[in-house]
């Protein structure tokens, strides 16, 4: 549909003509890797600037991907087609007795989770986004055509939703090769202003252009993502993350600052001693669930067990940015340094493992 | 503050400085005009926080002016009370083409005084002065709320650059200014080692303290 997808072949010829002008640089490669920057094309068609070493990390992941596809594709082939899609046990504390499961279904959740957490092949994302999320029950309970009538219905109706869109529709990833064309400025306004009206508390929230936008690049149709939206914020995300005053937002802040005290209590104390609130990192992270701040694959490992798993593990990817830093944040002296060095480390977070360990 | 007074004057000032206004009315862009001279016509819509420093000297001082930037939707007002905290500047901005977002200025500021100290120094800004064909707030207006509640006043375009330099310079400058006056005050308070107003001074104090605190040189 977006005919923008993935363009392997430009980044790695990238990557590779810097690379293959490496032995110039002998002898304090390790410098260079490091200061000199390169550009290159992800896997969501995002332009990315990092170092020759966020680039090896890169093409690492990539072939990590790969891997992990081939596990996939294997299962796959044992388990039957769409294994995936069967029902899964989410938690034992849905009263489902355990003993009245098939032992497949019971196996094949177990297996699945621990799939998820290694990530799923780009090109099964949108199918088992859909099914575990919830997201292609929710849609089995209305008509056919729900999302057509309703972004037919909406059409040309201004409201202070639409116009916050509207200032945002170009401001949202600029210069992506697809999201940032007419095409796809209408499909996000789509995919937005019909959510609006199916929700007018949540309305439009600056941040959910994000999400869409990167819902729209992984789903493929704007129905599907439109239906990812619905689940996130009706199902899987905390209530009113994205209302009126934000209150589930701060409820996140909230829960995170706790956590933070007591999973990295120095790091809590030093952040107190600076004054530094955890907001002023964490409203972008948790309301845009990392798609602002992470590389496109990190943030889709993330989500990925957002939609299997539920919204604790934005939770967890928190603590681990704050984590991976811990030394540098102890050493700084301001606010403003402890914001760049956490600015710094999620946007070359280029490795998912790394977070999600 | 004066417990730094002895050291060595390579001392410099942080000054904390917000902008603050409408979404869209070109608060990232004033900002990455000012501190890089750089303009998109579409920059990515700030969600949570984002700073620049930028140098300059006054009276063969240092001062680093720390500008932080963030989201202009109202509901986000509610999650930015550590966003003004310790600011000892402002501008309050607004689109000139869009006459919404100058009659929101009022409560930005109430917004601002609630969350920061009533002597953070304020510039009013009606940005996008470029946009001239479309202008909806006219100059007189502005310079008229900004003399009714005691602001300084500039246009400023982003876009084609005018005045935007100013803006900045003009607030630091005046930040300075009231900062030195606190600290010869104090100065002058001190000798007899009792303080008429403690009260007075201690606020000031810790205004020189958090928000201008000197910071050693690298």
């Amino acid at each position: 549909m977006f005919g923008a997808q993935t363009k392997h072949g430009e980044m790695s010829s990238h990557i590779w003509e810097s690379q293959k002008k490496k032995p110039i640089w002998k002898g304090n490669s390790n410098v260079l890797r490091r200061n000199v920057m390169v550009r290159f094309s992800d896997l969501y068609s995002f332009t990315v600037e990092g170092s020759l070493e966020d680039a090896n990390v890169f093409n690492e992941v990539r072939e990590r991907v790969k891997e992990q596809g081939r596990v996939w594709w294997a299962l796959e082939a044992s388990k039957g087609a769409g294994w995936y899609l069967q029902p899964k046990i989410s938690s034992m504390s849905e009263g489902i007795a355990v003993s009245s499961l098939s032992l497949t279904v019971l196996t094949n959740t177990i297996v699945l989770k621990r799939l998820i957490r290694k990530g799923i092949p780009p090109q099964l994302r949108p199918k088992v986004w859909l099914s575990v999320s919830g997201a292609a029950k929710k849609r089995s309970t209305v008509p056919d055509g729900y999302y057509e009538d309703l972004t037919k219905a909406v059409q040309g109706k201004v409201t202070a939703a639409t116009r916050q869109i509207d200032h945002d529709l170009p401001r949202t990833f600029p210069s992506h090769p697809w999201l940032d064309t007419p095409d796809g400025h209408a499909a996000l306004r789509r995919v937005l202003v019909g959510y609006s009206f199916r929700d007018s508390h949540v309305g439009y929230c600056q941040g959910l252009n994000y999400v869409a936008a990167v819902l729209l690049l992984v789903m493929k149709t704007e129905e599907d993502a439109f239906w990812m939206l619905a689940v996130l914020l009706e199902n899987v995300l905390v209530n009113d993350c994205y209302t009126d005053n934000l209150s589930g937002c701060h409820v996140e802040q909230r829960v995170f600052r706790d956590l933070l005290m007591k999973k990295l209590p120095r790091i809590a104390a030093h952040l107190e001693h600076l004054e530094f609130d955890v907001s002023l990192v964490a409203t972008e992270w948790f309301l845009c669930l990392f798609a602002k701040s992470l590389p496109s694959e990190t943030t889709m490992r993330v989500w990925d067990v957002l939609f299997n798993e539920g919204a604790k593990v934005l939770f967890r990817v928190a603590l681990a940015i704050f984590k991976m830093r811990e030394d540098e944040i102890l050493a700084a002296q301001h606010i403003g340094d402890v914001i760049s060095i956490l600015h710094n480390t999620t946007h070359h977070a280029f490795d998912p493992d790394a977070l999600l360990k | 503050m004066m417990k730094y007074a002895d050291e060595e004057p390579t001392e410099d000032y942080l000054f904390k400085i917000v902008l603050i206004g409408d979404s869209a009315v070109g608060k990232s862009n004033l900002l990455a005009r000012y501190a890089r001279n750089e303009f998109y016509p579409n920059s990515k819509s700030t969600i949570g926080v984002e700073f620049q420093t930028q140098t300059m000297e006054i009276d063969g001082k240092e001062i680093k002016a720390q500008i932080w930037d963030t989201a202009g939707q109202e509901r986000f007002r509610a999650v930015t009370s550590a966003y003004y905290r310790g600011a000892v500047g402002a501008l309050v901005v607004y689109d000139i083409s869009r006459r919404q977002t100058f009659e929101n200025i009022t409560r930005w500021l109430d917004e601002l005084h609630a969350y920061s100290d009533m002597s953070v120094v304020t510039v009013l800004v009606g940005n996008k002065a470029d946009l001239k064909d479309a202008r909806e707030v006219s100059t007189e207006e502005g310079t008229a709320l900004a003399e009714a509640q005691n602001l300084c006043f500039v246009e400023t375009s982003a876009l084609d650059s005018t005045n935007v330099q100013l803006a900045f310079q003009t607030l630091v400058k005046e930040i300075y200014n009231v900062l030195s006056r606190k600290v010869f005050f104090y100065q002058e308070q001190r000798p007899d080692g009792k303080l008429s107003n403690g009260k007075t001074v201690i606020l000031q104090e810790k205004d020189v303290d958090s928000a201008g605190a000197p910071t050693r040189k690298y």
